[in-house]
């Protein structure tokens, strides 16, 4: 984690770890309808080890309907997604997904380890009593992230981004080859927020891919390989310097007055 | 001690008095075990809705069978409706509560025309509605066991899968798990639980043996483990206590108090002193302090005392 | 932190904590099974006599179901019986549902003593509850019983049997005989009680039959919705016109029609009184009362029918019930 810089208006460093002949995710064409309403089409596009990619694009755009897709949870209208090489439901074991931190109860009776020991569960079972080897990729998990020392705690007495971590912590203990977060920045504290990032580049370190919905363009700039512009279709795929241009952006978010100010885009919603 | 004797063990030396407690302890402790499960998964409203629309099943099962039809039909009753909720509430368009509603209010009517026909009812709708203990039989005991036993297995294997499926359930499917496999499974052991208290307790106060320990445990304990051990302890503490209550008071001072209603009464009761003496241990203990370099909203360190 | 205690309690429950669980309470409750459902023991169970009791010994444990029932167990047990009666006065015995008291009570008894007919449908459960072992002493044995009013609850007949002193002697000497065979050291002293009583009960059936005799024979009309008095009707040849008063809701008034309609009726039949067993509307009964020239009799207190009456009441014994009942039907006829 340290002695990585980030450069402010640089690309993203790419990952030190050898790429894998195929990609972790492939996107092909793909398409998904709620019955007959089209809520994605044309995405196009794949993720290497060690690389990660933001979904970028407005409310309702289709971020997470894209991100249950590669979980296998939504059927496709049309393309193909592959994951590690296979369907999704068959990857799921090498899948890792985190939530939003606020949709879970802050008073559900459970402290950080456990929640973190969660995600170790597929390994486990239903039955067998967790091994040292999980207790050890729960404490490193809850490492990676910088919550070590709140471990006995109750989830619920965090903070939003001390949660957040929590549950970045609880998908980095399943080791897994494919990270899937859903805007998770949002509402986080700056050290929460660093925390993150941190942690993530740190998965990207070892081998796995990332695929982020975001709403925020420099976050994606500085952590991201590449980004996806989507509203209900793909305008773009690609590095974040050539694809994140005004005129994408604003393709994207459907004209709106816009303003580059540094590296930071500024987007009017509707 | 000689009157907590004569309280809590000198009844037991009649064998249906033993038989009642037997079945109160059973219950009790597996009430309490599933109400944890209820509470953490907000299932109040839904085992409130079951135990209104066991009672149909209740009827017609006494009716084509006297009293060991009871529990058929209300495991026929409570079954039914566990499937009918969880494929309703499936449905985007329609509303648990709605849902809920409608089966609980339309399935009663039904249980009470069913009995109002009959002339001589006045006694069997008492005794579906506040349960009779003092009747229990070997029979209904070993029933009772085998129910607990099933139930605490089929808890004891799924633990873990319902631990994740309750806390998250959005990450829990992304995982793969299958929620609404694992709904059916719940509200099963609900309805289960729900049948199994009908003849001892009544369908009235089935709710308050599955909500109230559990609901305590929450107040004393952040740890789950604690808690479920917690609600179990306190419903089979609840039933011999309120059993033994209701016996001293019919023996020696003429009064007539359902035991049922005497259990419930001493679950209320303990849930108050938790309530009460929760908030004077933590104030007592002092709440820990704010960790160096984190960041603590307000709202966590208001939540973190007070009522829940 | 935690503080040490809930720290403890949190270490042993952390591991494998709800099978553990699980395990010692399914483990307790077994012990306590096996301690339960052991043998029941002998100073629980009574029912085969008073093996140690000969002579001067313990009172004879009794326990009757009905008022009626405990009164002439009372009677004809004197001082060597204890009483316990299940159903107090002005309880429904249809709806009756047994205390912990009852079910030891019975328990513990020696003689259990029933009215019989169907009357008591919870006696069943609750002699199988308390482990009473012995043969309930069902007093409608030996008697003619009438056809029930065809209702669920009537399913084995007419169950007020003792309305009909004759009836009633019969079922005393019953229960004395099962009192003679518990305690047989006592026989004598149950067979000198008994004659005493049924002295009184054939007393009792006299005097009534002269009273109803004293109604003038086209009198003897018994308007009425008291079920409970198919007996004495029988005995002492009365007419029942009964389905005229409907049962009245004490809070509902008739309408004009329907008071109409009613006078009519009662007018028809030409009697001076008619007995309701439900309380009446007051206005209701003074309109009825006025407009066809009868005497009203209405409310629970006016006749006894399913129970004797509390204690210090005009009802309390037996034979004040069948006396009091007698009296009141006999002015209100007699006019």
């Amino acid at each position: 984690m340290d002695g990585e810089s980030w450069n402010a208006g640089g690309a993203g460093r790419r990952a030190i770890a050898t790429p894998l002949p195929s990609p972790v995710l492939e996107l092909d064409g793909v398409q998904v309808a709620y019955g007959s309403v089209p809520a994605l089409e044309g995405v196009e596009g794949t993720v290497a080890a060690g690389e990660a990619v933001a979904l970028i694009g407005p409310n309702g755009a289709g971020k997470s309907t894209l991100i249950k897709a590669v979980l296998g949870l939504v059927p496709l209208a049309g393309g193909r997604i592959r994951v590690l090489g296979t369907s999704p439901q068959q990857a799921r074991r090498e899948v890792a997904y985190v939530p939003q931190q606020d949709t879970l109860d802050p008073q559900f009776p459970v402290s950080v380890s456990q929640v973190v020991l969660m995600g170790r569960y597929r390994q486990i079972g239903w039955l067998r009593r967790p091994s040292a080897v999980d207790r050890q990729a729960t404490a490193d998990a809850l490492e990676q992230v910088g919550l070590a020392e709140r471990a006995r705690d109750r989830f619920g007495t965090l903070s939003g981004g001390q949660r957040q971590r929590v549950l970045l912590a609880r998908a980095i203990a399943a080791q897994p080859r494919l990270l899937l977060l859903d805007e998770p920045f949002n509402g986080v504290d700056a050290v929460s927020e660093q925390a993150l990032l941190d942690a993530i580049a740190g998965l990207k370190q070892s081998g796995s891919a990332v695929v982020m919905a975001t709403h925020d363009l420099a976050l994606a700039h500085l952590a991201c390989e590449e980004v996806c512009l989507l509203n209900r279709r793909q305008f773009g795929f690609g590095p974040p310097q050539a694809t994140l241009t005004p005129e994408r952006l604003r393709a994207t978010y459907g004209g709106h007055a816009l303003e580059l100010r540094g590296d930071r885009v500024i987007v009017a919603h509707a | 001690m000689n009157a907590a004797y004569q309280l809590l063990i000198e009844p037991f030396r009649y064998p249906f008095m033993t038989r009642a407690l037997m079945e109160l302890l059973m219950l009790g402790a597996l009430a309490g075990t599933v109400g944890v499960l209820i509470l953490l998964r907000r299932l109040a409203f839904m085992t409130d809705a079951l135990t209104h629309t066991v009672f149909p099943g209740v009827v017609i099962g006494y009716l084509l069978a006297g009293e060991g039809g009871i529990f058929a039909g209300a495991l026929v009753a409570g079954m039914a409706t566990a499937l009918l909720l969880t494929a309703l509430t499936r449905h985007p368009a329609v509303s648990e509560d709605a849902a809920l509603a409608v089966l609980l209010t339309s399935f009663f009517a039904v249980g009470v025309v069913l009995v109002s026909r009959e002339s001589g009812y006045t006694a069997d709708l008492t005794a579906f509605l506040f349960g009779r203990i003092l009747t229990v039989t070997s029979g209904q005991l070993v029933q009772t066991f085998a129910v607990a036993g099933a139930v605490l297995v089929v808890l004891a294997v799924l633990r873990r899968p319902l631990l994740v499926t309750t806390f998250d359930r959005i990450g829990a499917q992304a995982a793969g798990y299958r929620v609404g496999l694992l709904d059916l499974v719940t509200n099963g052991i609900v309805a289960l639980v729900v049948v199994a208290s009908v003849r001892a307790v009544g369908t009235m106060l089935v709710i308050a043996l599955l909500i109230v320990p559990a609901a305590t445990g929450r107040v004393l304990s952040d740890r789950l483990p604690v808690i479920a051990v917690a609600a179990a302890l306190l419903g089979a503490s609840a039933g011999w206590i309120g059993l033994a209550v209701s016996y001293d008071v019919s023996l020696h001072h003429g009064l007539r108090l359902a035991s049922g209603a005497t259990v419930v009464l001493v679950l209320i009761a303990v849930y108050g002193v938790a309530l009460g003496g929760g908030a004077v241990w933590r104030q007592l203990a002092g709440r820990r302090a704010a960790h160096p370099g984190s960041v603590h909203e307000a709202s966590v360190m208001t939540g973190d005392v007070g009522v829940r | 932190m935690q503080l040490s205690a809930r720290e403890a309690m949190v270490c042993w429950g952390r591991q494998g904590s709800a099978i553990r669980a699980a395990v010692v309470l399914a483990s307790a409750l077994m012990l306590l099974g096996l301690a339960a459902c052991g043998p029941s023991d002998s100073s629980t169970t009574g029912g085969t006599g008073l093996s140690g009791a000969e002579g001067g010994g313990a009172k004879l444990r009794v326990v009757a179901t009905t008022t009626q029932v405990a009164d002439f167990a009372r009677n004809i047990g004197g001082d060597r019986v204890e009483v316990t009666q299940i159903l107090k006065p002005n309880v429904d015995p249809h709806d009756y549902e047994p205390s912990p008291a009852d079910v030891q009570a019975v328990a513990d008894a020696d003689v259990v003593v029933d009215n019989g007919v169907g009357l008591e449908r919870w006696l069943d459960q609750l002699i199988s509850a308390s482990g009473f072992d012995g043969a309930v002493t069902d007093t409608s044995t030996g008697l003619q019983i009438r056809h029930g009013d065809g209702g669920e609850e009537e399913a084995a007949g007419d169950p007020h049997i003792w309305h009909n002193p004759q009836n009633a002697l019969i079922m005393c000497r019953t229960i004395a005989a099962a009192f003679s065979n518990a305690d047989r050291a006592d026989a004598t002293y149950f067979a000198a009680r008994l004659a005493t009583y049924m002295a009184q009960l054939t007393a009792l059936d006299t005097w009534i039959s002269q009273q109803i005799d004293s109604i003038p024979a086209e009198q003897r009309k018994l308007v009425t919705n008291h079920d409970a008095l198919g007996y004495y009707i029988d005995r002492y040849h009365l007419t029942f016109v009964g389905s005229i008063i409907p049962s009245f809701d004490t809070s509902a008034e008739l309408s004009g029609k329907q008071l109409n309609d009613l006078v009519a009726k009662i007018k028809s039949t030409g009697v001076r009184a008619i007995f309701s067993e439900s309380s009446l509307p007051p206005k209701t009964a003074e309109a009825i009362g006025r407009r066809a020239g009868v005497r009203v009799e209405a409310g629970a207190d006016s006749l006894y029918g399913d129970t004797l009456g509390p204690a210090g009441s005009s009802g309390a014994t037996y034979l004040d019930m069948e006396r009091h009942n007698t009296t009141t039907i006999v002015t209100a006829l007699k006019g």
